[in-house]
């Protein structure tokens, strides 16, 4: 008992945090910098003692007689959930002074933020397809609301109706799939589906399939994947910069954390019935989001549409899992982590300077000069395009190295190929923007480094991201290259069938 | 001494790190760039002295990056290679001396990051390590030329990047491959070259596997119809990225086909034979019909070095000793050669602010210095005797006909065609009469003479005594030689 309540204590110390909030933001005197503080604080809490689990946790169930198997424990929902937190904790901090300079932010926001966490950290724990469902939509209803947040902007209102008309309807497939997976095992646990599959493996089972396809529609979805990602571009273009960095990272990481626990276990006995389905929807994937993120012209839509593209290598790799390669799982985990760095680095910088000098959409002509007006920002944001663009010596170029590695692997050479001709095309958007930075003068003159939390954290971020390209274990302690795909392996052995 | 190399290649890259970080003001970081690339000198001269002849790769250096897929970071150096480092160590400083003046901090820290990439790239033993050396070089050269170049710079800067970036992409799947090829075949993940080279495939993935990797070198040297690239990026870059661009990256290229392509794929590089024998023929003939056409001497000595690296690339290709010690001898000299004329156009345009051949003229009646040091170079180049230029085509035109007849007359008219653009460019840049862009023409100064005096010296040493080099390189390339016809058999 006491040990479980230790291992939910992440779990709840972010609901009683949401909680809390949600009666402090009645209090009007308080500003808004505290209210934030106190979030972060919360999460930060969170954070340590899920590092702490992680070093001492195998298998467990939480609560396991009062919920039976709903909530596993292991290595691969601790380390989810840790990257959930920081994601989460980078996303307030760096965002701090963006919150300040618009005037629709109050405390309510940062109970929903946490609700939504709150959602994702179920997420990665749940063992069972009711439960997911419910995380699914705990997340996705919080961040129908965050999109929609800036009330003044009829775009972002139109943002939030694409998303919660297209995002509930996708919710339904899953609770379809769901109900024609009952339909067929009797029950909902992943582990009673894979028992159910292994025995009956000559018996009938289109209906089984045709549930777990409904979740898959779902899932791909959420992630962006062709042909559900539409509503990527629009989507993220109209949220606030706070809310689109946590939907590119935190969001995305989320339901990888859920597809990845589907797709080894549950999955694993069809893998011949859907590997063409998934190889079909990772090249359309690669291919559609390229065009996209070519012809964006706010930097936001070419983050957004180049992040459809990431999902893209996902599923490759993915794909690489159903084929039987041994490394591909811990490849896509290495590559949710490298491209969550990048993409907070970068969203964050725009973010910065969206609270910085009231431009409202970024395009690319405000980064004209930028080099010479902050020369440390714009060396910043050039490890981040890089790490996106995967060039070498960055955490991005191994992400992609590891995943064309499996993929490589299961004899997919053509796959692989077309992999790099993607990132060759990807080159091109990314070095534009670092074109754009250095190979024009500043309209302003060159300003000083502005020492805050936000631009220290963007910072830091960027010297992980180079330290995870060429790290080694030169420092102890650090996870570089190497650590992190150690890490990454660990957690995958805890997961149980 | 073990960490000889390590400091070579890093010193730079920690140099431009803290004076980043420390905003030093131009004085300051130009002292350090400077002092940096003399310590590197020194260093790469030490290596040099300690260096054994015979003695194959040396300096190793291993240590675990990556242990989960076997990459290391692997260092070492053989005969070529410490030619290329001591090439590199070399021009550095000198070109830090030709952009004195400047006053952007950009080109300081771009030329130290480049430094690191083109010390890493002869350096490296391990495929990946060589891959994110071969990439990370052009990061510089992309930003130098878009920031600080002239013309069409953003349009050139965007073409070398992607047309490069898509060679070294297809080199990546290769080394893939190559990588997982290994771990299934023999358990274990490598990427060293050395374990490499034990792989055996077939002769269709094989040719496959080296068309991937030559796709990466042709592009890089370039090879005739993968050199689109090269005369607008030439004509685009500050005077130090052309220097760097036609003394040290192009020989990269070459030095990559040397390294991993003779010594990973000596049979299927048999099936490529002929046709590269044929670009590189073309190539010599089409740079320097082009070279007489062009009307801008960045442009025209750009495709100068094109021809002159086609036949470099044809020497290779023809794998006798003859060819094969000419090749190295003239990547050596003209790298020097070509980073002689490129640093004196830069002189020249920084005077004139034009280097259209039509706006000069009569430069040797007021500047006699300028015209001697410049007729030096350009005469370098062609290869006249004395210089080492002479020796290292002699050889490669020897070895060509050894191989064929036409082949070898072929590869002597790239002596011809350089005689005619050189000296056909000279007297319309030095002599006749002086026009309004070189009426106030200024001599050269102490410093700039400083500057090309090493060079000078090196081609003439190089010249008359020809048979120091040879004999640096003769051991090492016999070896390899031998080990490649060894594979073919």
């Amino acid at each position: 008992m006491i040990w479980d309540l230790y291992l939910v204590m992440p779990l709840a110390l972010v609901f009683i945090g949401a909680l809390f909030l949600m009666l402090f933001s009645l209090v009007k005197q308080v500003e808004l910098t505290n209210y934030n503080l106190v979030t972060v604080a919360f999460l930060s809490v969170s954070l340590i003692i899920e590092l702490i689990i992680f070093q001492n946790v195998e298998h467990d169930y939480l609560f396991e007689t009062i919920f039976a198997k709903m909530f596993i424990v292991d290595k691969l929902s601790t380390l989810f959930n840790i990257l959930f937190l920081s994601g989460a904790i980078l996303t307030l901090l760096i965002n701090n002074n963006y919150f300040k300079s618009r005037d629709y932010y109050n405390g309510e926001f940062f109970a929903l933020l946490l609700f939504s966490i709150f959602g994702m950290m179920m997420l990665a724990h749940t063992n069972e397809l009711i439960t997911a469902f419910i995380s699914i939509e705990l997340a996705s209803i919080t961040l129908y609301v965050l999109v929609g947040y800036n009330h003044h902007s009829p775009k972002s209102s139109e943002a939030m109706l694409k998303y919660i008309i297209l995002g509930s309807l996708a919710g339904v497939f899953f609770i379809l799939g769901v109900a024609l997976v009952y339909g067929v095992v009797g029950s909902t646990y992943l582990g009673d589906i894979y028992s159910y599959l292994i025995h009956h493996q000559n018996s009938d089972i289109s209906l089984l399939v045709v549930g777990m396809m409904f979740m898959m529609v779902t899932l791909l979805f959420k992630i962006g994947a062709a042909p559900f990602h539409s509503w990527v571009v629009d989507v993220y273009i109209g949220s606030p910069f706070p809310v689109t960095m946590f939907m590119a990272t935190t969001l995305k990481i989320a339901i990888f954390s859920i597809l990845l626990r589907l797709f080894l276990v549950d999955f694993a006995p069809i893998y011949p019935l859907i590997l063409e389905i998934i190889k079909v929807v990772a090249i359309a994937t690669l291919l559609l989001g390229s065009l996209l993120a070519i012809a964006q012209t706010q930097l936001k839509g070419m983050l957004a549409a180049s992040s459809i593209v990431h999902v893209g290598y996902m599923l490759m790799a993915l794909y690489a899992i159903g084929v039987g390669s041994s490394f591909a799982a811990s490849a896509i985990i290495f590559y949710l982590i490298s491209y969550f760095l990048s993409a907070l680095g970068a969203f964050g910088i725009l973010s910065f300077l969206a609270s910085d000098e009231e431009k409202r959409h970024l395009s690319f002509d405000d980064f004209k000069g930028f080099a010479h007006e902050r020369p440390y920002m714009a060396a910043a944001m050039t490890i981040f395009m890089l790490s996106l663009a995967g060039f070498p010596s960055t955490i991005g170029f191994l992400g992609k190295f590891y995943i064309f590695m499996s993929v490589v692997e299961t004899g997919e050479i053509l796959l692989a190929g077309l992999g790099i001709l993607i990132a060759f095309i990807s080159i091109y958007y990314y070095f534009k923007l670092i074109a754009l930075m250095y190979f024009y003068p500043s309209p302003n003159p060159k300003k000083r480094f502005p020492f805050a939390i936000s631009t220290l954290l963007i910072v830091g971020v960027a010297l992980m991201i180079v330290w995870g390209g060429i790290g080694t274990g030169l420092i102890p302690f650090v996870a570089g290259a190497d650590g992190l795909l150690t890490i990454a392996s660990e957690a995958l052995k805890t997961i149980g069938k | 001494m073990q960490h000889l190399l390590s400091m070579i290649l890093f010193l730079p890259l920690l140099v431009a790190f803290t004076m980043g970080l420390l905003r030093v003001s131009i004085e300051t970081l130009r002292m350090a760039t400077f002092g940096s690339s003399l310590i590197v000198l020194l260093f790469a001269v030490v290596v040099a002295f300690y260096f054994h002849l015979d003695g194959g790769m040396q300096f190793v250096h291993n240590s675990p990056w990556i242990s989960h897929y076997g990459i290391n970071y692997s260092i070492g150096i053989d005969a070529l290679s410490l030619l290329l480092l001591l090439l590199i160590a070399l021009i550095m400083p000198l070109i830090f001396l030709a952009i004195w003046e400047e006053q952007r901090k950009g080109y300081f820290y771009n030329l130290l990051l480049l430094q690191t990439g083109v010390s890493g790239v002869v350096m490296a033993q391990d495929l990946i390590l060589f891959y994110l050396f071969w990439e990370s070089m052009l990061l510089p050269i992309f930003i130098m030329i878009g920031a600080y170049g002239y013309g069409m710079r953003h349009f050139n800067a965007m073409k070398i990047i992607i047309m490069t970036v898509l060679g070294s992409m297809s080199m990546l799947l290769a080394i893939i491959y190559l990588g997982y090829t290994h771990y299934a075949t023999v358990g274990f993940w490598s990427f060293g070259l050395s374990d490499l080279t034990q792989l055996a495939f077939d002769s269709k993935t094989s040719i496959l596997l080296a068309g991937a990797f030559l796709l990466a070198f042709a592009i890089k040297i370039p090879l005739f119809g993968f050199h689109t690239w090269m005369a607008p990026a030439y004509s685009s870059a500050p005077t130090a990225i052309v220097v760097v661009l036609s003394a040290i990256m192009a020989k990269l290229g070459v030095y990559g086909l040397y390294r991993f392509g003779f010594t990973l794929f000596e049979v299927p590089l048999g099936f490529y034979t002929p046709y590269v024998i044929l670009l590189c023929l073309i190539g010599i003939v089409f740079y320097s019909i082009h070279a007489i056409m062009q009307r801008n001497l960045k442009r025209i000595f750009a495709f100068s070095s094109g021809a002159h690296l086609s036949l470099i690339t044809l020497g290779l290709f023809m794998t006798n000793i003859y060819a094969w010690s000419g090749g190295m001898y003239l990547l050596a000299t003209h790298a020097i050669a070509s980073a002689g004329i490129f640093l004196m156009i830069g002189m020249l345009g920084r005077r004139t602010q034009d280097i259209q051949i039509a706006h000069l003229g009569g430069i040797a009646s007021i500047a006699p210095r300028f015209a001697f040091f410049f007729a030096f170079f350009a005469l370098a180049i062609t290869g006249v005797p004395g210089t080492g230029g002479f020796v290292a085509e002699l050889l490669i035109i020897i070895g060509a006909f050894k191989y064929h007849f036409w082949v070898g007359v072929v590869a002597a008219t790239t002596m011809l065609g350089a005689i005619l653009f050189i000296f056909w460019t000279l007297q319309r840049t030095l002599f006749g009469t002086t026009q309004e862009a070189t009426k106030h023409f200024g001599d050269l100064s102490a410093i700039e003479i400083g500057i090309l005096t090493p060079l000078v010296i090196i081609l003439l040493v190089t010249g008359i005594f020809p048979s120091l080099l040879l004999d640096f390189l003769d051991a090492s390339l016999s070896a390899n030689l031998e080990a490649f016809k060894g594979g073919v058999k």
